[in-house]
């Protein structure tokens, strides 16, 4: 049993050491995959007609699902957001049930989930300074920020306890779908290598349907759904 | 210095051990959190969708506790810095 992230090359580029890790090929494998599956759809795009049937009913409702989805989770001025969050989700689930096909999935590497993680971050906070200007930097003092002796001096306390709880929210995004992902890999490769091999006939099906599939979905659309509630929250306008 | 090395990795299976516990009150939590949905659904079952949504980002919130204290278990039982640090200090 290994649940090390095997390596495979070091490349040394301009005195920097590149890895090439069991992650980044199972992460090209599966963008080459999802870029596949998009050049499809998009040659087929012209030849669709208004009577949606075959491949065209199953991507109308895909992108109508999610967009209502977006509308109704980070509210309508933010529904542009809805093409980055849909590759996101495609994404963060073909790599979390890619265990099913003996893959190690990619989001069990704590890289991949932090590089997704930091990203909503770096989408907070742009929204949050586009939509609220200044009203979000005060979001950072004490509630209800007037410039008098105590409000200020509260804000001594506030500000790094606010800064602090918004640098933690990539690290919990992260781990928790990390942990997720990992703790079902575990499982899984434990069950194999304990097991003599007429038990591994039959009685992995619905433990990997549990453990890669249902687990899978869940956690995306978990870590999909925090990621529009918080992009949701900072762009809101406070009623003033 | 094989009794020693025995010692510490006991010492890193027990607490990998106690730091799973911090799943027994996740399980607490999440507990709540389901019953308290199911209350409000029954008392207003139009509402089901938003109370759903909000009843997952709740579940999710309070998972995050049981996951650290399984992420440190698994370190703790995979990648356990002490071995490396005492495998140093005997040289």
């Amino acid at each position: 049993m290994d649940f090390n992230v095997r390596n495979f090359a070091v490349f040394d580029i301009g005195g920097f050491e590149v890895w090439l890790t069991e992650t980044v090929v199972n992460t090209w494998i599966i963008m080459a995959l999802l870029i596949v599956a998009a050049i499809i759809v998009r040659v087929r795009l012209s030849g669709f007609g208004d009577v949606p049937k075959g491949l065209q009913n199953v991507v109308e409702f895909m992108v109508e699902t999610f967009s209502g989805f977006v509308k109704n989770t980070a509210g309508e001025k933010l529904q542009y957001l809805g093409g980055w969050f849909f590759s996101a989700f495609a994404f963060i689930f073909i790599a979390s049930i890619s265990g099913v096909f003996a893959l190690r999935p990619p989001t069990a590497d704590w890289a991949t989930t932090f590089a997704f993680a930091l990203a909503t971050f770096i989408l907070i906070q742009i929204l949050g300074l586009r939509y609220q200007r200044l009203g979000y930097l005060k979001g950072f003092l004490a509630p209800d920020f007037k410039l008098n002796l105590p409000n200020v001096l509260a804000s001594l306390l506030f500000t790094p306890l606010n800064i602090i709880g918004e640098l933690a929210r990539p690290v919990s995004l992260s781990f928790r779908l990390f942990g997720n992902i990992l703790a079902g890999m575990i499982l899984m490769n434990m069950l194999y290598a304990l097991t003599p091999v007429y038990v591994q006939l039959f009685v992995p099906v619905p433990l990997h349907a549990y453990f890669d599939i249902a687990m899978a979905f869940l956690q995306t659309y978990i870590f999909i759904v925090l990621s529009l509630s918080f992009v949701g929250t900072a762009s809101e306008v406070s009623a003033e | 210095m094989l009794e020693h090395l025995a010692q510490v990795l006991a010492a890193g299976q027990i607490a990998a051990g106690i730091a799973v516990l911090s799943g027994l009150f996740c399980a607490i939590g999440q507990g709540n959190v389901a019953a308290k949905a199911i209350e409000s659904i029954a008392r207003q079952p139009e509402a089901k969708g938003t109370i759903t949504q909000s009843m997952f980002i709740g579940l999710a919130m309070s998972e995050t506790v049981g996951i650290y204290g399984l992420l440190i278990a698994i370190i703790l039982l995979f990648a356990n810095p002490l071995v490396a640090i005492f495998l140093q200090y005997m040289g």
